[in-house]
C-alpha cells in the first residue's frame, strides 16, 4: 500500500494521497454515518488526466477503489472497507454552457445547486433537486441516479443527462450517448446512470437543463390527518394534474423543522402538510391551483396557502429540504429508508408504518415525495442504546417488507449501495440477481469497482468463482 | 464495516473542556450542508479542512480513536478561521463555535500555541504592553515606512500593508454633534486595534450616536474582550478579561454597549455562556451579554438619521462575527443607506470569510492568503472606490489585499461613512 501511495503521490502530490488515521476519519462515512469504513488509502486527483492516470494505477495493480463525491449519499454508497477511495469532488469545473440549447458540461466534482446558479445567467436551471443539491455533486447524482422533489414533473437525473464521458475501470475513456442526438446500439448511458459506482466513474457530463418556467405557484396544505393529506396526493394524480412536486411532511417533521434555523412556517399542530408546487406558462396556472386547493380542501385540509413571494416559496422549500440534516435536534442518530409504492397505495402504507412504529416503540418520522409515492420514513434514535437500536432496525425491516408487499420497492433514488443491501433477496430471484452481476461485467469484469455494493455477494458466488466461464451467461 | 451502534463508548477525555461540550457533537448527522459555506473546504479542497470533517476529529477525540497528540487533528483543527458561516447552513443547529474553542482549549492544554499565538495574547490581555505596541504601529504608520516595508515579500510584508491600510481613507473631520439624550445612555468598547490604530473611527461612533440622540458615557478601567483568547483556547484569559469588562460597564450606568468590532461584539454577547460554570458571574454576564449592540444595531434602531450627501460607490462585506455570530445582515445597510448620493454596489460572497479571522493571518499566513484571492476578485468586479466593513480585522485583511493588489478601492468602517455624512451637513 505505501508503494501504491507513493506512484499516486506522483499523480496528484504527496497533499492529496492520504493514509494516515487522522487523514481518512472524515472520509469513512457519508450522509448516514452509522456506517463507517476506513478505506486503506483515499486520493484526490484534481484534473481529469491526474483522474485517468491515478485509475489506469489502480489498474496495472489490480486494486478495487470506490468512487466519492461530497459524500452526502444516503445508502451509504461511498464507503470504502479498506480499498481505495477516489474522491472527485476537486473536478468542479462547469466546462461550458450553451444556453441557446440548454446545455452544459461538467465535471463530476460540480455542486448540483452551483450548476443551477450558473444556469440561471441564461433563464435555465438543472431540475433534479436532490435536498442535498446544496452539497452534492453531479457525479454523485448520475451514479445514484438522483432524484428531487422537482422530478414529479421533469423526470429524474437519468432524463437529464446527454452523454458521459466515462473513465472505465481499467482505465479506458468512453463515451456513451450522443450529445448530437440518439445514439446507436443499446443504450448504455441508461445502464451507467445509476449503476452506484460499480460500472466506473464520470470524467464529464453533458446536461440537459430545463428553461425556467413562465410562473410557479407554491401551495401549503395544512392537514389533521396524514390519511386525509395521503388522499389529497392521489386524488390530484387522478384528476390528471401534473405538479412539479408534491410533498408530505409528517407532524414530527414539520417539528424539527420548525425548531431550527430553517423554519418554515409550517403549521406545527398540523397532522401532515403537502408542499405542492405548480408551473409552467402563466395562463391557466391559477386554475390548476384553484383545482388543487379544492381536492386538498375536500380531502380534509384545514387551511390551504399560496406562496406570498419568491422569498416565502424559497422559504417554504427550504424547511423541505434540510428536514433530513435537522433531524440531528432531536437525536444523535438517525436511519433513513428510500421505498416506493404505488400512490394509491399510500393512504395504506403510511398506516401501516404508524403501527409498526408504535408496536416497537420507535418515532418514524416522515418527509417525502408523495407525487411519486416515494417514501422517506426516518427513525431517529441513539446507537449507544443497543435496545433502541436493534428496535429501530427491526422496525425498519418491517416497513421496507410493507413497501414490498404493497408491490413497492427499496429504492427510489438513495440507491441499495450498503444499506439496502439485506432486502435484494426479498425483491429479486438469483437469476435477475446473477444478470445483474453479469451486466456489471461488461464495465468492470474484474469487479474492481465499489465491491461489496448493490448486488449481495453471496448471490453471485458461482459467478464469483468462475467469472471467465460465465461470461456471456448470465444466471 | 461497522455499524455505528450497540456499544456506549465511554469519553476518552475526561474533565477537558471538550468532554464538556461533547453533546453539542451528537446533532451532527453529517449531512453535509456545511460543505459549500466553509471558506476553508472550498480553498484547500480536503473535507479534513470542512466543518463536517472537523467535527469528525473532534468526535474521534472524545471516543479515544485519536489522540490529543495527533497532529492531523491539530493541523485541521488549527486550520479553521472561526468564521461560523457553517453555523447558518446547519439544519441541525451544531454549536461549532462552542466546539472549536472547547477543542482548541484541550489541544492547548496538550501543547502550547505557537510561539506568535502566545506573544499576541499576552500582549492584549496587558494594557501597557498593548499601548506600547500600538504606538509603535502608529509611529511605524504616520513615518510612512509601513508603506516602504508593505513592498517586502511574505508575513512582514503583509503585516506592513494591514498597518498601511488602517490610514482613513476620508479626510479628518471634527463636529460637534448635538443630542438630547432620548435614546439613552451607551457606553462604547473603545476596543484594542480600534482604539490603537483606528480612534478615528471610534470618534465617528460616539459623533453618530449622539447625532441620533443617545447620550455618551464613559466606561473606564474597560478591557481587551479576550475574544482572541477565547478562539485560541485560552478560556481563562477571556474569563479573566470578560469579568474586568463587566465590572467596568456596570459601573458605568450605561443602559447598552455598543461595540463598533464585530468579533469583539460577538464574544461580549457570549459572556453569559464563557461565564457559565462560574457561579458567582454567571448571571451578571448574562445580563451584561444581553445588553451589548453591534454599533450598526444601535443606528438603525435609531433610523440612522439622514446626513448631507457624500458621492462615493461603496460595496459591503460581511464581517463573519457580524452575520454568522451575530446574525447581523440588514442594520449595517441601513447606516449605509442613510448616506445620500452613496451607491451600493452588490458584493458577490459578501458571506464569505476574507480570511483575517482574528491573529489567523500571521498564524496561517497561506491559507489566509487564498481566503482572501476571491474576495479581492469579487471586489474588483463591482469597481466600488470603498468597501465597507465592521471589523477591524476584516478592514485590516482586505485593506492589506487590495495594498498589495495595487488596486485602488480603500476598506472602510461604515460608521465612518455616517459620521462623513454628518460632517459635511456643517461644511
Amino acid at each position: 500500500m505505501v508503494e501504491l501511495a507513493a506512484r499516486l503521490a506522483g499523480i496528484v502530490g504527496e497533499r492529496r494521497v492520504m493514509l494516515r488515521a487522522g487523514e481518512l476519519r472524515t472520509y469513512e462515512s457519508d450522509g448516514l454515518p452509522g456506517y463507517r469504513s476506513t478505506p486503506s488509502l483515499a486520493v484526490f486527483p484534481g484534473t481529469r488526466d491526474e483522474t485517468i492516470a491515478v485509475v489506469k494505477a489502480l489498474a496495472a495493480s489490480h486494486t478495487s477503489f470506490v468512487a466519492r463525491g461530497a459524500g452526502t449519499g444516503l445508502s451509504g454508497g461511498a464507503l470504502a472497507d479498506n480499498v481505495v477511495l477516489l474522491g472527485l469532488h476537486r473536478l468542479k469545473r462547469i466546462v461550458a454552457i450553451d444556453g441557446d440549447n440548454a446545455r452544459a458540461v461538467v465535471e463530476p466534482g460540480v455542486v448540483n445547486a452551483l450548476l443551477t446558479a450558473a444556469a440561471s445567467a441564461y433563464g435555465l436551471h438543472y431540475a433534479p433537486d436532490p435536498s442535498s443539491q446544496s452539497a452534492c455533486t453531479i457525479g454523485g447524482n448520475v451514479a445514484e441516479n438522483a432524484g428531487g422533489p422537482h422530478c414529479l414533473k421533469y423526470g429524474v437525473t437519468l432524463n437529464h443527462v446527454i452523454a458521459l464521458t466515462v473513465l472505465l475501470p481499467d482505465g479506458e475513456v468512453v463515451t456513451l450517448g450522443n450529445p448530437d442526438g440518439e445514439s446507436e446500439g443499446y443504450d448504455l448511458l441508461g445502464a451507467f446512470v445509476g449503476s452506484e459506482g460499480c460500472f466506473g466513474v464520470v470524467l464529464d457530463a453533458t446536461i440537459r437543463l430545463e428553461r425556467n418556467p413562465q410562473a410557479v405557484r407554491t401551495l401549503l396544505a395544512d392537514f389533521a390527518s396524514v390519511d386525509g393529506a395521503a388522499h389529497a396526493v392521489s386524488d390530484i394524480i387522478a384528476a390528471g394534474i401534473v405538479a412539479a412536486a408534491m410533498e408530505m411532511m409528517d407532524n414530527a417533521a414539520i417539528q424539527v423543522v420548525e425548531a431550527s434555523i430553517y423554519a418554515a412556517g409550517y403549521p406545527v399542530d398540523a397532522a401532515a402538510i403537502l408542499l405542492i408546487e405548480l408551473d409552467g406558462a402563466a395562463a391557466g396556472l391559477d386554475d390548476d391551483v384553484a383545482r388543487v386547493a379544492q381536492f386538498c380542501k375536500a380531502a380534509g385540509a384545514r387551511a390551504v396557502r399560496v406562496a406570498a413571494d419568491p422569498a416565502d416559496r424559497a422559504r417554504l422549500w427550504q424547511g423541505r429540504k434540510k428536514a433530513f440534516g435537522a433531524m440531528g435536534r432531536v437525536s444523535p442518530h438517525l436511519v433513513v429508508q428510500d421505498a416506493v409504492v404505488p400512490r394509491t397505495r399510500l393512504p395504506q402504507v403510511l398506516a401501516d408504518i404508524h403501527h409498526i412504529g408504535v408496536r416497537h416503540g420507535v418515532n418514524v418520522c416522515n418527509v417525502f415525495h408523495a407525487g411519486d409515492g416515494n417514501l422517506h420514513p426516518n427513525i431517529g434514535y441513539d446507537a449507544n442504546d443497543a435496545d433502541e437500536a436493534a428496535r429501530v432496525h427491526a422496525a425498519m425491516g418491517e416497513i421496507m417488507q410493507v413497501c414490498i408487499d404493497a408491490g413497492g420497492t427499496i429504492t427510489g433514488e438513495h440507491g441499495v449501495g450498503l444499506d439496502k443491501l439485506p432486502y435484494m433477496d426479498s425483491l429479486f430471484t438469483p437469476d435477475t440477481l446473477g444478470a445483474m452481476c453479469a451486466l456489471r461485467s461488461v464495465f468492470d469484469p474484474e469487479r474492481r469497482a465499489n465491491p461489496g455494493k448493490v448486488v449481495p455477494v453471496h448471490r453471485c458466488r458461482e459467478w464469483l468463482a468462475a467469472p471467465a466461464a460465465r461470461a456471456g451467461h448470465p444466471r | 464495516m461497522s455499524r455505528g451502534a450497540g456499544v456506549t463508548t465511554p469519553c476518552a477525555i475526561p474533565g477537558t473542556p471538550l468532554a464538556d461540550a461533547r453533546a453539542g457533537l451528537d446533532a451532527c448527522v453529517h449531512c453535509g450542508s456545511c460543505l459549500q459555506a466553509c471558506p476553508t473546504y472550498l480553498v484547500l479542497e480536503d473535507e479534513n479542512d470542512s466543518p463536517r470533517g472537523r467535527l469528525d476529529l473532534m468526535r474521534a477525540l472524545v471516543d479515544g480513536i485519536l489522540p490529543t497528540s495527533d497532529p492531523d487533528v491539530r493541523s485541521h483543527i488549527d486550520r479553521c478561521l472561526g468564521c461560523r458561516a457553517c453555523e447558518p447552513a446547519c439544519p441541525s443547529g451544531v454549536p461549532y463555535g462552542h466546539l472549536l474553542e472547547a477543542t482548541r482549549a484541550t489541544l492547548t492544554a496538550e501543547r502550547p500555541n505557537p510561539f506568535i499565538v502566545r506573544l499576541i495574547l499576552f500582549a492584549f490581555a496587558r494594557p501597557a504592553l498593548l499601548h506600547a505596541a500600538m504606538f509603535g504601529g502608529r509611529v511605524t504608520r504616520a513615518l510612512r515606512l509601513s508603506r516602504l516595508l508593505a513592498r517586502l515579500p511574505g508575513r512582514i510584508g503583509f503585516a506592513m500593508a494591514m498597518l498601511e491600510s488602517t490610514r482613513s481613507p476620508l479626510p479628518h473631520r471634527t463636529y460637534q454633534p448635538r443630542s438630547d439624550g432620548s435614546r439613552g445612555a451607551v457606553a462604547v468598547l473603545q476596543g484594542c486595534v480600534m482604539e490603537g490604530l483606528f480612534a478615528e473611527t471610534n470618534r465617528a461612533t460616539s459623533r453618530t450616536l449622539a447625532a441620533n440622540d443617545f447620550s455618551i458615557v464613559e466606561a473606564p478601567g474597560q478591557r481587551c474582550c479576550g475574544a482572541l483568547h477565547a478562539h485560541a483556547g485560552d478560556i481563562d484569559t477571556a474569563r479573566t478579561l470578560a469579568r474586568a469588562n463587566i465590572i467596568a460597564f456596570e459601573r458605568s450606568g450605561a443602559e447598552v454597549i455598543a461595540v463598533n468590532a464585530a468579533g469583539c461584539g460577538a464574544i461580549m454577547k457570549e459572556y453569559g455562556v464563557l461565564l457559565a460554570d462560574d457561579a458567582a458571574w454567571r448571571d451578571r454576564a448574562t445580563v451584561f451579554a444581553a445588553r451589548v449592540r453591534d454599533i450598526t444595531e444601535l443606528l438603525a434602531s435609531a433610523g440612522p438619521r439622514l446626513g448631507a450627501p457624500v458621492p462615493v460607490t461603496v460595496t459591503y462585506d460581511a464581517p463573519c462575527h457580524l452575520l454568522h455570530a451575530q446574525h447581523i445582515a440588514s442594520p449595517p445597510l441601513r447606516v449605509l443607506a442613510a448616506v445620500p448620493g452613496l451607491v451600493l454596489m452588490p458584493l458577490a460572497e459578501s458571506e464569505h470569510c476574507c480570511g483575517s479571522a482574528g491573529i489567523y493571518n500571521p498564524v496561517e499566513p497561506e491559507t489566509s492568503e487564498r481566503v482572501l484571492e476571491p474576495k479581492l476578485r469579487h471586489i474588483a468586479a463591482t469597481g466600488a472606490a470603498l468597501v465597507a466593513t465592521g471589523n477591524p480585522g476584516c478592514l485590516m485583511q482586505i485593506g492589506a489585499g487590495l495594498h498589495q493588489a495595487r488596486m485602488s478601492a480603500r476598506a472602510i468602517h461604515p460608521v465612518d461613512l455616517l459620521d462623513a455624512s454628518y460632517a459635511a451637513e456643517r461644511s
